[in-house]
């Protein structure tokens, strides 16, 4: 079959490809599950963690702290989005563009000057 | 191609989940979580219109409105941490301190 | 690529909003080089004068010819221009009062300023947004800043409830705002105003069901921005659980701003809808808010609270004048403020609009004044200790006032007939210019509701003054702390309701010429 009649038929490889791996993803566990021998214990039924030991459930408090890096990156982050499109019309937005882009960057470092001085970025306190 | 009508109908219902979780859920954080799944159908309604139309508006009111919706999260969990420390709990039920 | 360009004529109409902006990242960097202990005294004042110099900008502007600005995404015209100078009026003696108020509860940051000049700016670039995602993206600088300032005070289970309240329901008010804007984007593939009529008119005939919907989100979530009923849930619980000085800029500042948008999209919208669309719509809106508002305040005995549904009936008769700009079978048009400019080719419907603009500018003029003033005099009175129990601001707080202090007295009694609408005050000068507007537009029976329910107002205005001059100081009453800015700003706020109630002197000739709406 000539490939440029179907556009499917490039992707015949890959269907093959992704129905085995689906396949030996089934039979492997299921042939373990059957033919391997079964010894339960207490130590075995305890949850995994990278093979240190358990430090109790994951449904725990965070610190505050956390949420707070969080929410200055979240704000820092995505004031970032608006580099992008400038950067890609740097030539032709020009040197207009340019002081308009130091006033936005000024603007953030007014904010960052404030988080730093008032010691949000401090981890330990 | 998908039609563009799926996209809008997909905002519609994402839309119509957010407005009636926060009028209905009873946790804080669950409530701030739809209220961004509204911001975000009307994103994804701007994109399809965007698309269709082909032209820039609805590409870069996203982009807008994202920055909005992350300066409004910051607001948001701050408050709701606020809540938190004031009261031990971030059930809306909770909030009744000022009545009729 | 051909790029536009841009001039400093383009940035000029910002010029109130960056000085205000300059204001707050001076005050933000300064605040982290003071100690805990430092004197913050100057920060107060630095805002007041910088919302002063903001204003007076503001007020030059009024004189410019109207025209687009930003390649149309911002409109400079005289209404935009007075509604900043009315914000800047709000921000300066909501300013003042704050002083005192910050430091009885040790709170005094320059935060909680930088945060007023921000929410303020916010306000004054939102008058001029001429287009829908620069009006959504200006509304959330105001709105942010707010729902921060409305949880500035974290001590007490009270403010942070009230941020909640006002941050979920503000946040989904403008999540609702935004989509009706998508949608009337795809409607007519524009997000300019002035762009949008004649795709509009199209659309309405291809996709009416797009359109209506686009448009009925968008006024609900301007509704819930300016507590109208039925989205007016929040309004009591947030305006009684904010530090009081941050209410009076709410209640004075963000209405007016949420007005002044509204009124923008509609009016440079209206002629691509059903003409009948806007009437109904502000029309109903005026109607249960003017009546839900005055009934609801009636029973308060918690005079925040009774000031918070207040403001919900004022922004019903402020509604009342937005229904009359629709108005499509005007009576004869009759001018108060002696002839209006618009030239010998003006229609009746356009001396009729730039009637009732004024009305309404007048009206927020007046309210900023009155609002900001009685919110000055509850924050005087209440104390920290009492609020966790809710009787900081009971009426009984009010009992003898006027032996104990005449001249709080006298300011708040002042008020209280503005906000009635009883002469000779501003506020009935307010009353009087959109109720005739409105019958000019013909809405008769409308009118006649609201002046019978401002009529029930009375009750409620009038039983503050009542405790303040018939009845004994209570029992154990604890002193009353004075402070030389709050006073000042009641001081102000007293003599303007009273001359402007009198003489509006300059203000007719500014607000003659703030009529005009760019394009009507």
């Amino acid at each position: 079959m000539d490939p440029s009649l179907n556009p499917l038929a490039s992707y015949l490889p890959l269907a093959v490809a992704l129905l085995l791996a689906g396949a030996l993803a089934l039979i492997i566990p299921s042939l373990a599950a059957v033919l391997g021998p079964k010894r339960p214990s207490a130590i075995k039924s305890t949850s995994f963690e990278a093979g240190s030991e358990s430090s109790g459930p994951a449904r725990q408090r965070f610190a505050v702290k956390f949420y707070v890096v969080a929410l200055l990156f979240i704000v820092f982050d995505v004031e970032a989005v608006f580099l992008y499109p400038w950067a890609v019309n740097f030539q032709s937005l020009g040197w207009f563009g340019y002081v308009e882009m130091l006033v936005f960057a000024a603007t953030l470092v007014v904010g960052l000057i404030y988080i730093w001085k008032k010691g949000a970025l401090e981890w330990e306190s | 191609m998908v039609p563009i009508s799926y996209y809008l109908i997909l905002a519609a219902a994402l839309f119509c989940l957010g407005m009636f979780g926060v009028l209905i859920r009873r946790n804080a954080l669950v409530v701030f979580m739809c209220v961004e799944l509204m911001l975000n159908a009307a994103n994804l309604t701007f994109l399809a219109f965007a698309k269709q139309n082909g032209d820039f508006t609805g590409h870069v009111s996203a982009f807008f409105v994202i920055a909005v919706a992350a300066a409004e999260a910051s607001i948001g969990l701050a408050i709701v941490i606020a809540v938190f420390r004031s009261r031990g709990s971030i059930n809306i039920e909770d909030m009744r301190t000022m009545k009729y | 690529m051909n790029l536009p360009t841009l001039t400093s004529a383009d940035f000029f109409p910002m010029l109130p909003a960056i000085i205000m902006v300059v204001g707050a990242c001076i005050l933000l960097l300064s605040e982290v080089f003071l100690s805990a202990h430092s004197s913050r005294g100057y920060q107060a004042v630095l805002t007041a004068i910088t919302a002063v110099i903001a204003g007076v900008v503001a007020l030059k502007m009024v004189f410019e010819p109207a025209r687009e600005v930003f390649l149309g995404f911002g409109a400079l015209d005289p209404f935009s221009s007075f509604l900043t100078f009315v914000v800047c009026v709000a921000l300066a003696l909501a300013t003042l009062t704050s002083a005192g108020f910050l430091r009885k509860r040790g709170a005094e940051r320059g935060e909680f300023y930088a945060l007023m000049l921000f929410a303020t700016a916010g306000m004054s670039l939102l008058a001029i947004s001429n287009e829908l995602i620069t009006l959504f993206v200006n509304l959330e600088v105001l709105s942010i800043s707010t729902y921060a300032l409305t949880s500035f005070l974290r001590r007490g289970t009270r403010p942070s409830e009230a941020g909640f309240k006002y941050f979920i329901l503000g946040a989904f008010s403008s999540a609702v705002l935004l989509y009706g804007a998508a949608l009337l984007y795809g409607a007519t593939g524009t997000t300019h105003l002035t762009g949008m009529v004649l795709p509009l008119a199209n659309a309405v005939r291809t996709n009416p069901a797009l359109v209506y919907t686009g448009a009925l989100l968008v006024a609900a979530g301007f509704a819930f921005k300016v507590a109208a009923v039925p989205f007016h849930m929040w309004t009591p619980d947030v305006y009684e659980g904010a530090p009081t000085p941050v209410t009076a800029l709410m209640s004075a500042g963000v209405k007016a701003a949420a007005f002044a948008a509204l009124v923008r999209v509609f009016v440079t919208v209206g002629p691509g809808l059903d003409p009948q669309l806007p009437l109904t719509l502000f029309s109903t809106l005026a109607l249960l808010t003017m009546v839900a508002g005055n009934l609801l305040a009636i029973p308060q005995r918690n005079v925040k609270r009774m000031l918070a549904y207040s403001s919900i009936a004022h922004a019903g008769y402020l509604l009342l004048g937005v229904a009359a700009l629709f108005a499509t079978a005007p009576g004869e048009a009759f001018s108060l403020l002696g002839s209006t400019s618009l030239g010998t080719t003006a229609t009746p419907q356009a001396v009729a609009r730039a009637e009732a603009l004024r009305g309404i500018l007048f009206y927020l003029l007046a309210y900023t004044v009155t609002a900001v003033g009685a919110f000055g005099v509850v924050s005087v009175l209440e104390r920290r200790e009492d609020e966790e129990r809710g009787t900081a601001w009971d009426l009984e707080r009010f009992s003898g006032l006027a032996q104990r202090r005449p001249g709080w007295a006298f300011a708040m009694a002042a008020f209280m007939l503005s906000l009635a609408g009883i002469p000779p005050t501003v506020g009935f000068l307010g009353k009087l210019l959109i109720f005739r507007s409105a019958v000019d537009a013909g809405l008769i029976g409308l009118t006649i509701i609201a002046v019978l329910s401002s009529a029930a107002g009375v009750y409620y205005y009038l039983r503050v003054v009542v405790y303040m001059y018939m009845r004994p100081v209570p029992e154990g009453a604890h002193a009353l702390e004075r402070n030389w800015m709050t006073e000042f700003a009641l001081v102000v706020s007293t003599v303007a309701v009273v001359v402007l109630g009198i003489a509006p002197g300059p203000v007719t000739e500014w607000l003659v010429q703030a009529g005009h709406l760019l394009g009507r």
